[in-house]
């Protein structure tokens, strides 16, 4: 006991700075950098993102400045006499009506109302399948795995042609993506890093989410809700195509689907009509 | 306002009913204060494997994982990272955070900060501490079931906290020891609010009452509305587990009727918004009287301080919806939540303006209580700000669930709470144990404290930034998380200084109560009631109950001629 004990902690004295030597080649601000955005509308969270940082930095400053520069100031070595003031003098009331003012206004009614337009007017505001050309896709998920669904050849979900892929998701670039997403058993969350988004999966219900993929490549998708101990599992492979290699793709698996769901096997059938 | 009189009874003998069984709320809330330290260690020991499992994956943690999971040859198993971090979410919330601020201080600064001789429901108060006991060990009983201690997070959402999701006992206890809690919550709420309202000194109105009993005060109203909220929601919860019911079940999972899981999230965070303000309210009102008391200055503003307060509180009770964004609410109520949410930042900027207002053309005396007031406002204006990403539904829908989150909160609710204890504890130590802490260690805990605290909360919020989602236990699966390997061995060095640093404090704290050099009754030279009577106090607290004259920061006036602060049973002195 005694023994493994000390040479594990010798084993790991001398391989901790292997990890903080990893990937160094990376400066900061790209080791922290978030994942590309692949989507058509995520720069619009990436700019209020950087918007509210702004702001921020500016406010935290200005707490900085003050605690710096009067602690300097106002020392006791320094300032040996306090000024005597309950703060309550009419320039004193409207300094701090000023402030409170310039945060609520200035800042936080700006971004309340330029995120509800974002989330209103595009993510929150589902395509039309009937009137445009959009990619659907049924999302199940369960301990510890995505489901994805695709309504074949026939269109609709649910029939013996759909295709359905475990941990795969591919899906064509330029082009409406509309997903709808339940769980089996716990909560999960369908979480797209590249496209800076996530929605609950939630049994018993079905949510959904839309948008649209710009880059061909692969990339990741993950769980985000806590959902058991293998939680940290739960990942799911994206590959974004250009329309002819999706086509090439959806077609082929399309011939597979046919020739493998069995009919007869009820657990092939999970989907639901599309709402 | 004393409606009635409070008799002095005769001193506790025995040492059961001195130390154990005591009715004496001064010896309650010391009682509270060591349960809430004790547990800060266990979840803050829990927070160090859960680091350490972050950082280095597949390592043994040295010695302590040796010793806990000898059968993995020290690397802590997925299911025990689970409970891990929702045992340290739970313990750190409810049993140590709660008792230290709200058990300990509050039993001990209410009688004596306006002047009473004990709380007003002596017996309801010890019943409080032992039910808390009770509950703390319904908690750790967990631990030894054989399925393990509740592992769904601090939160416990349905269904995963459901039999489907939590076969074992341990969740139950879980649940369980968060509705005891919960009774014993409510016993200590109705009496600070019945104590303050009822005994407040002859003369003492409530703009004369310190600020830090304001943040009692509220804390209390706000524990005394939700806790029972939870208590509604743990006990369904219950009866879906051991009765078979279900309210929370949905989809396949219920073979019968069946509920709703987001059902309970709307109960847990209608409660869980407030809860976070249950938890800071206190640390505001000692931060704003310290500053106050050191630099040598009346509180800046002091009424609109407690006025935000109480706004504050108001406000608390209709934001909860943000922790639900990614439900896909109507958008009707993002909007409505979004807004509410931000019109905290209202009260929220009064009170940084009235801190830095208070420091302002003051005469700053740099004790450790103040070094930490400080850095209270330090770290929550951090939390604070960074609470505006969470606030927007649209960034929210990137952050939600990350470490981002997880850093934010911790500023807020971890790094301001501990602080402003750790600022109350040093500064109340004379009147509690008669004694001083040593300063020069005092200084170098908070300076420590103050480095690991912001490496680990900015770095989880980097982290978070970067994409990393929370309760993972090898984040490094992912191929886009790989690059965030140095920024989690970062957080976790930090995590250890911070640790380290909490030694320094419980031996410095241990030490001056064993050496026990008698300290003068007054060494901050403060003028609230509690520094007019002995160091330690008695067990009566005042001899004559006092008659209050004046507000509670009346320090720095020109007009007095020896010292420069007065006493609240002194009239105002004017020039």
């Amino acid at each position: 006991m005694v023994r493994t004990l000390f040479y594990n902690s010798v084993f790991f004295l001398f391989t901790f700075p292997a990890f903080a030597a990893a990937k160094k080649d990376l400066s900061f601000w790209e080791m922290i950098a978030p994942p590309e955005d692949i989507s058509e509308n995520g720069h619009l969270i990436t700019w209020l993102f950087n918007y509210v940082t702004g702001a921020n930095v500016f406010f935290m400053t200005l707490v900085i400045l003050g605690i710096v520069v009067f602690s300097y100031l106002y020392s006791a070595k320094r300032h040996k006499k306090a000024y005597y003031t309950y703060g309550d003098k009419k320039a004193h009331i409207l300094f701090v009506a000023a402030c409170c003012l310039a945060v609520f206004l200035g800042v936080d009614m700006n971004i309340t109302r330029i995120s509800n337009e974002d989330y209103t007017k595009v993510f929150n505001k589902p395509p039309d399948p009937t009137k445009e050309d959009v990619v659907r896709i049924e999302v199940l998920a369960q301990q510890w795995m995505w489901k994805f669904r695709y309504p074949g050849e026939d269109n609709v979900f649910n029939t013996a042609d759909d295709v359905v892929t475990l941990n795969d998701l591919r899906v064509p670039i330029n082009k409406k993506v509309y997903f709808q997403i339940t769980s089996k058993d716990v909560i999960h969350a369908f979480y797209i890093p590249n496209i800076k988004r996530k929605i609950d999966a939630l049994p018993g219900k079905i949510t959904w989410m839309w948008t649209k993929f710009m880059k061909a490549g692969n990339w990741e998708i993950a769980c985000a809700e806590m959902c058991g101990t293998h939680h940290y599992k739960m990942q799911a492979f994206l590959t974004t195509y250009t329309q002819d290699d999706f086509d090439k793709w959806y077609k082929n698996a399309q011939k597979y689907a046919e020739l493998e769901n069995n009919p007869e096997d009820p657990t092939v059938f999970w989907g639901w009509k599309w709402y | 306002m004393a409606s009635f009189e409070q008799h002095i009874h005769d001193k506790p003998t025995t040492f059961i009913s001195k130390y154990i069984f005591s009715f004496d709320h001064k010896v309650i809330g010391k009682q509270y204060l060591w349960y809430g330290i004790f547990f800060l260690l266990v979840g803050g020991l829990m927070a160090l494997l859960i680091r350490w499992t972050l950082a280095f994956p597949g390592h043994a943690m040295p010695i302590v994982g040796h010793l806990l999971f000898p059968a993995t040859n020290g690397v802590v198993p997925p299911d025990s990272y689970a409970m891990l971090f929702t045992m340290h979410g739970t313990i750190m919330i409810f049993f140590a955070i709660t008792p230290i601020l709200i058990g300990a201080f509050g039993n001990f600064c209410i009688p004596l900060m306006i002047g009473a001789r004990d709380m007003v429901f002596p017996s309801l108060n010890m019943m409080s501490f032992w039910v808390a006991v009770v509950s703390g060990l319904l908690l750790l009983a967990g631990l030894i079931t054989p399925l393990g201690a509740a592992a769904g997070g601090w939160t416990s959402y349905p269904t995963l906290s459901t039999l489907l999701g939590s076969p074992g006992v341990g969740q139950t206890l879980w649940t369980m020891s968060i509705f005891v809690l919960g009774i014993s919550s409510l016993m200590g709420a109705v009496n600070y609010i019945t104590t303050i309202i009822v005994l407040r000194a002859p003369g003492m109105g409530y703009f004369d009452m310190p600020l830090t009993i304001w943040g009692v005060w509220m804390t209390s109203i706000l524990n005394a509305i939700f806790i029972p909220v939870l208590g509604a929601g743990c006990l369904l919860l219950i009866f879906d587990r051991v009765f078979g019911t279900t309210f929370f079940l949905a989809g396949a999972t219920a073979t019968q009727g069946g509920g709703d899981p987001l059902l309970f999230q709307h109960v847990f965070w209608i409660f869980g918004h407030p809860e976070v303000y249950i938890l800071i309210l206190p640390g505001w009102g000692i931060v704003s009287d310290l500053l106050s008391f050191f630099a040598r200055k009346p509180a800046f503003g002091a009424k609109a301080t407690a006025m935000c307060m109480v706004s504050i509180t108001v406000l608390s009770t209709v934001v909860y919806g943000h922790h639900m964004f990614t439900t896909q609410m109507s958008p009707l109520l993002t909007q409505t939540f979004m807004t509410l949410t931000m019109t905290i930042s209202i009260p929220s900027a009064i009170f940084f303006v009235n801190w830095l207002g208070t420091l302002w053309k003051g005469s700053i005396r740099f004790t450790s209580p103040m070094l930490f007031s400080i850095g209270v406002i330090f770290v929550f204006g951090l939390g604070g700000l960074t609470g505006l990403y969470l606030a927007t539904v649209t960034t929210d829908l990137y952050l939600h669930d990350t470490y981002f989150v997880v850093g934010h909160f911790h500023y807020t609710m971890a790094a301001s709470v501990l602080l402003a204890g750790f600022a109350g504890i040093y500064f109340w130590m004379p009147k509690m144990f008669g004694v001083l802490m040593n300063e020069f260690w005092g200084k170098v805990h908070f300076w420590l404290s103050f480095l690991g605290l912001n490496g680990v909360f900015m770095g989880m919020m980097l982290a978070g930034y970067g994409g990393m989602h929370r309760r993972l236990y090898d984040p490094f699966v992912y191929e886009f998380l790989q690059k965030l390997i140095p920024v989690n061995t970062f957080i976790t060095y930090s995590s250890l200084l911070m640790g380290g640093a909490q030694v320094i404090f419980v031996i410095n704290f241990i030490y001056s109560i064993v050496k026990n050099k008698k300290v003068e009754d007054n060494p901050w030279e403060v003028g609230t009631l509690e520094w007019t009577i002995p160091s330690p106090a008695p067990h009566y607290n005042f001899k004559e109950i006092p008659v209050v004259k004046c507000g509670p920061h009346e320090l720095g006036n020109p007009a007095l001629k020896d010292r420069d602060f007065q006493y609240q049973t002194e009239e105002l002195v004017r020039g």
